[in-house]
């Protein structure tokens, strides 16, 4: 009923420290309603160190703070250390993470608060800590005897913690001054707050507020622009008049969401429309709806991705979507806003409402390019984001002729009442827009692809180099060294994660191994690179560029299967009879030692050329001939080849600019090596599922809708051919017999056409779904375990096999399915993104190639005809773009769209089908430097009307809602 | 209950004794044993104290829960009861053999407290027939030497009267929806009135007499007891007989009479005490029950 615990006591420690405990008691409300008074020990200590070079009293082995942390500055000329105060930290975390702002003090008061308040600023700070040049030195003044306070009667929880920080600096500044070799050295706190920097004066301590002594570095004058802007300076910024109405306070909106009168939803700006957006509400089950919300003032500052609260408006008012494309570029920096007229039209009618509140904001830093003042040496500048659902941020600068023509990155500060745009400060410079690695920077960083260099904790967890195989590791792994094992991968390849092998056995039966890198040996569940690779979910391979997953000592060295060294593998090995049916499945962790790293070009070589007869090339040729095998039965069960115009770049190796495109080919190797995987992945995914039927982190290809198959059917039809879709056999099969003697690549286009058609394949957790089928492989259950270098989910499937087979120990989290779901979840997403920013990098890329090669002439053939425009696919270079017919500004010609065809005819004179061969110019649009595009006009067939001018858009920037679903294996 | 075997000649000399008002222990017929009172020495209740009466132990706790108000009363909180026999105190306790004692001793406990008389129970109400205060009273035997009853109230009256409750208050929305509002500062809280809280005086007929705070081998020589509580004006607001034996009219008047005596003389010093040691604030040496 009760534990007995002494008010006040002394408990001696193990070093000999006298502790102090004291309780901590705070009332808080519970999730019925009710009230609870919770009580937490809390011990105080005498052995915590100041952290400083100066000090001689504490007995810190390694002081992190320095003797002489000097910085150039007319406010603080002597030598100091910093200590913020939670504010901020919380508002000005881009200027602490500056290399200058070294020797700070964070005291922990601080960092419980900022944890508290926004936990990506948290682990921005604690990253920052952890870096060594930056001397930041958490102090624990909460557990000091001598800074611990306790709040005093009628004080506010804010007040106690910021007479906690002064507390703690005046300790400080005693504490340093009782050094002999003190000097000069004095301790300065920041704070944005006056009553605070009033009090910590009359204490004798030397406060600031942040902006006076940013600007007081003389050294550094262009910090200034990375301040963010607090509420005393937005006053100065904007007129009185107030624009937006209130969001009302989170206790209000919560209300209204309880008794229906508000909607809940995420906020989705319109591309096209800045004065429009939909809000999406989802609610229980899979009942949601969108919300339109149109002009500015029911917009009210929500910003795209915002969590916000929507009234609905009564039923008269509801407008539809209007359909026009107005994009907020004025130059001008108005106050005031014409709003069009709503369209109505009664059958497009939505619900419409207006934004009341903001429930959470999700701003991130965002990419764009500045807008300079037309004022000379003005200081407010309005940026442009790269998205453009973003709104334009107005945000102060003194460099922005410096800063004209590159890609920067703006964070937003608020958005007052009074200002059309919301305040932001300027974070960072990527460099001149249309470089490549500016441009690659602003790709990874608008997918949402973490690609900052692993932190020190990260790196922390990292095998000790030189690492080696050691007596353990050969006790409780199969000896496989002495096998004739190799690895086939595309040239250049330095993440090897998969070898193979294939002997005869005694007894005329084959026995084949797939080794996967045993990546789960060296990332242990729950650490810092656990969770980081966790947190990436794979590797995302640009052009020309990778970004890892786990660090390079890893993919690149350790777990990457190379030839003549030892190596960690995870293997599944079957016994096979010669018409490749297993008669015996083996898992078990093992040594290797590839003998050799192939291409596939010489994988290839090595089986056609009949004069090779070593150990390699006799077990590659035995993988050669039960691939086809097993690619035989698995294409009679039905999985379908699909195909996509994949293309690759030849770099240059120097400038790496891209001197040619080629589209990629297939060899019988890559089929080789793909048919095992798919194998291992198989019988690995019936294996856990066994093991574990609640657990098993699986991937699944749901079949599509008929309704998807559609345009494949038109498609064909046109042709006078017949797809039939009633299951993945008979697609296949049909799409097999639809060969045109006279088009060789209308199959291959057909097959484009149906990958488009495909569902997006997804990671899943066994215990949370019921349909594990996957449809393109024709499989009733499938995983992920050939890529652990480069794939989470992988990472996850090494688990759960080597406890299945007693290799290792579990842990909870592993045993979760909702934990397991969310992780797929974040899986699904990440592998998304870097589908996106893959393509985005190849549009770059293809961008970057015809600018080089000016304006060219190719022969194309229509992949899709629209009601106004033609989308056409060029082989060559696997490039897409779209041919309109219609202009904005001008009227176009007379078109005529059928969509039984589909076809389209223009002016009666010419139409065009489905599949129709053309020809266009392609050239580069470079007229917007942020969105650069690939232009294309018709050249063939030729008539005076389709040469209007500035009408094509080509090569779509990636959208997230994106057609071009990949089936990924 | 613990009890003690005594002789029959020890009987007529405790007897003997008490019509002399001479007690074994040297005490007269109506004196307390020596009695220590401590409050706020568990900290994760709102209430508590600890009190020792000669080597009776008991401590109280006290936590007040949000709950809803009882139907008949829909403006008042309540209080409810729990008397846990330790196993430390008599080895009798063990597994459920306190269970009976318990329940008689919450039962009274529940008849001489809960009602609006000892204590302001409109106070506790924080939404008329929504919302109110209860108070949880867990009261912990530690140890058992005779007159439970007497230090069970102190220790209760001084528990009452150390406990804080967090001070909350309804909002209500235009819906008319509402919502409890927790005020953030822990030193915002409200104090309970214990002022007519009643003292329980236990009164043991020995022989022709009785006296007050029987020890347990003063108890082994008696039939009957009975328990009073009277308020700090002398009102008595329970009687219950006690024991297997019967007590003349006579003797109940009489010993009603000492009963309001002695509880009227022991009111007074005991908030002395109370009010005296919270003065002290955090200066206070806590001792806790393991000094």
């Amino acid at each position: 009923m009760f534990c007995s615990r002494p008010g006040w006591s002394h408990v001696r420690l193990r070093r000999g420290v006298l502790s102090m405990l004291k309780s901590k008691t705070f009332v808080k409300k519970t999730r019925a309603g009710g009230v609870m008074k919770v009580v937490r020990e809390h011990y105080l200590r005498d052995d915590i160190w100041c952290g400083s070079e100066v000090c001689t009293e504490c007995k810190d082995g390694a002081p992190v703070l320095q003797q002489d942390a000097r910085v150039e500055s007319d406010l603080c000329a002597y030598p100091h250390y910093l200590i913020p105060d939670t504010n901020v930290v919380l508002h000005q975390i881009d200027i602490l993470e500056d290399p200058l702002i070294r020797n700070v003090i964070i005291l922990q008061t601080v960092l419980q608060e900022v944890r508290h308040r926004s936990p990506p600023v948290y682990k921005r700070i604690k990253d920052a800590t952890h870096e060594k040049e930056k001397h930041f030195y958490t102090f624990t003044n909460e557990h000091h005897r001598q800074t611990f306070i306790e709040r005093e009667q009628g004080e506010s929880i804010n007040d106690r913690n910021d007479r906690a920080i002064r507390v703690a600096a005046k300790w400080y500044t005693e504490h340093l001054n009782k050094a002999p070799s003190v000097g000069e050295l004095k301790v300065v706190l920041l704070t944005n707050d006056r009553a605070n920097r009033d009090k910590a004066e009359q204490n004798g301590l030397l406060a600031y507020r942040c902006e006076e002594y940013i600007k007081s570095l003389t050294g550094n004058p262009e910090l200034v622009d990375r301040l963010a802007l607090t509420s005393d300076d937005q006053n100065e910024i904007t007129g009185s008049k107030l624009l937006f109405p209130e969001h009302l306070p989170l206790s209000r909106i919560q209300a209204g969401i309880k008794s229906g009168t508000f909607l809940q939803g995420t906020f989705r700006a319109s591309r096209d429309n800045y004065l429009e957006a939909t809000v999406f509400v989802q609610r229980e089950g899979d009942d949601s709806t969108e919300v339109l919300l149109q002009g500015l003032q029911n917009l009210n500052r929500a910003v795209h991705q915002d969590v916000v609260a929507v009234e609905l408006f009564p039923k008269e008012q509801w407008v539809a979507p209007s359909s026009v494309v107005l994009q907020d570029d004025r130059p001008s920096d108005k106050e005031t806003e014409e709003e069009e007229s709503p369209v109505l039209d009664p059958s497009r009618l939505k619900p419409t409402g207006r934004v009341v509140g903001i429930i959470k904001r999700n701003w991130r830093p965002f990419c764009g390019m500045l807008n300079q003042s037309q004022i000379k040496e003005a200081t407010r500048h309005l940026f442009t984001p790269a998205d453009r659902r973003i709104p334009r941020i107005r945000i102060e600068t003194r460099q922005a002729s410096t800063l004209v023509g590159q890609r920067i990155i703006v964070a937003i500060d608020g958005w007052p009442r009074n200002s059309r745009y919301p305040n932001g400060h300027f974070v960072r410079n990527l460099g001149g827009a249309g470089d490549k690695d500016t441009e690659t920077e602003v790709l990874l960083l608008e997918h949402d692809v973490p690609h900052q260099p692993f932190s020190q904790a990260v790196l922390s967890f990292l095998p000790k180099m030189p690492w080696g195989i050691t007596e353990e590791d050969l006790k409780v792994r199969a000896d496989l060294r002495h096998l004739c094992v190799c690895s086939v991968d595309p040239p250049g390849c330095t993440d090897i994660d998969d070898a193979l092998h294939c002997r005869e056995l005694e007894n005329g039966n084959l026995e084949v191994g797939v080794h996967i890198a045993d990546v789960s040996h060296f990332i242990r569940p729950g650490n810092a690179l656990d969770q980081e690779a966790a947190s990436r979910g794979t590797t995302v391979y640009l052009c020309g560029k990778r970004i890892d997953m786990v660090p390079e000592l890893l993919s690149s060295n350790l777990c990457s299967l190379r030839s003549n060294v030892e190596r960690l593998a995870f293997s599944c090995i079957w016994e096979m009879n010669h018409k490749a049916e297993i008669l015996n499945t083996r898992f078990t962790k093992s040594i290797i030692n590839s003998k050799a790293s192939l291409t596939y070009a010489e994988a290839q070589m090595r089986i056609d050329d009949a004069s090779m007869n070593d150990d390699i090339t006799k077990s590659l040729r035995g993988l050669n001939t039960l691939a086809k095998i097993l690619k035989g039965q698995r294409i009679a069960k039905g999985a379908l080849t699909l195909s996509s115009p994949e293309v690759r770049f030849h770099m240059d190796s120097e400038t790496h600019d891209p001197i040619d495109l080629q589209t990629k080919e297939l060899k019988d190797t890559n089929s080789m090596v793909e048919e095992f995987m798919l194998l291992a992945n198989i019988s690995v995914a019936q294996k856990i599922y066994e093991e574990f039927s609640e657990c098993a982190l699986l991937r699944k290809h749901p079949a599509p809708p008929p309704s998807n198959y559609d345009i494949l059917i038109k498609a064909a039809k046109s042709r006078e051919l017949e797809i039939r879709i009633d299951s993945a056999k008979a697609l296949a099969d049909s799409l097999n017999e639809a060969v045109l003697e006279d088009f060789p690549y209308f199959n291959t286009l057909l097959r484009i056409l149906a990958t488009r058609c495909m569902m997006q394949a997804v990671y899943f957790c066994s215990g949370m779904d019921s349909d594990f089928h996957h449809y393109g492989l024709a499989s009733p259950i499938y995983t992920h375990f050939t890529s652990p270098i480069r794939r989470y989910s992988d990472i996850i499937v090494h688990r759960l096999l080597a406890v299945a087979i007693n290799a290792d120990s579990t842990y909870p989290d592993l045993m979760d399915k909702h934990k397991q779901s969310s992780l797929c979840n974040n899986l699904n997403y990440r592998h998304k993104m870097a589908q996106y920013a893959q393509r985005a990098s190849v549009a770059f890329h293809t961008q970057l190639f015809f600018k080089n090669k000016g304006i060219l002439n190719e022969e194309g053939f229509i992949l899709f005809v629209r009601k106004n425009a033609i989308i056409i696919l060029i082989p060559k270079f696997g490039l897409e773009g779209t041919v309109f017919f219609e202009n904005n500004d001008k009227p176009g010609p007379r078109l005529n769209f059928d969509s039984e065809g589909p076809t389209l005819t223009v002016e009666d004179q010419h139409t065009f089908h489905i599949f129709d061969r053309v020809k266009v110019t392609i050239s580069l649009d470079a007229s917007n430097i942020q969105h650069q595009k690939i232009r294309m006009a018709l050249v063939e067939p030729v008539a005076p009307f389709f040469q209007i001018p500035g009408v094509s858009v080509a090569l779509p920037e990636p959208e997230p809602e994106a057609k071009k679903l990949k089936l990924d294996r | 209950m613990a009890t003690v075997q005594v002789s029959e000649a020890e009987k007529v000399y405790v007897m003997h004794g008490v019509r002399d008002d001479l007690r074994v222990d040297g005490r007269g017929c109506e004196d307390y044993r020596h009695m220590e009172i401590e409050t706020d020495v568990v900290s994760n209740t709102d209430g508590s104290a600890k009190v020792s009466l000669g080597h009776t132990d008991i401590l109280v706790g006290i936590k007040a829960e949000i709950g809803k108000p009882r139907p008949m009363v829909p403006d008042e909180g309540y209080l409810e009861f729990f008397v846990d026999c330790s196993a430390n105190a008599t080895p009798e306790f063990e597994g459920r053999g306190g269970e009976e004692l318990g329940v008689e001793l919450s039962n009274t406990l529940y008849k001489v407290f809960n009602n609006r008389h000892s204590l302001d129970l409109r106070s506790l109400c924080i939404c008329p027939g929504e919302h109110c205060w209860v108070l949880y009273v867990d009261v912990l035997l530690l140890q058992c030497d005779g007159n439970l009853f007497d230090a069970m109230s102190i220790a209760i009256k001084a528990a009452l009267f150390n406990t804080r409750i967090p001070k909350v208050h309804i909002s209500e929305d235009e819906e008319g929806v509402k919502e409890i509002e927790l005020s953030d500062d822990p030193y915002d809280c409200m104090r309970l009135n214990v002022e007519n809280v009643p003292c329980i005086v236990t009164l043991c007929k020995i022989a022709h007499r009785h006296v007050v705070d029987a020890t347990l081998q003063e108890k082994a020589c008696s039939v009957a007891s009975l328990l009073i509580s009277v308020t700090h004006k002398g009102m008595v607001t329970c009687v219950r007989k006690l024991g297997r034996g019967s007590l003349d009219p006579d003797s109940i008047f009489e010993m009603t009479e000492t009963g309001k005596r002695v509880g009227k003389a022991l009111h007074a010093p005991l908030m002395e005490l109370l009010q005296k040691e919270e003065s002290l604030g955090k200066k206070r040496q806590k001792v806790g029950f393991l000094a």
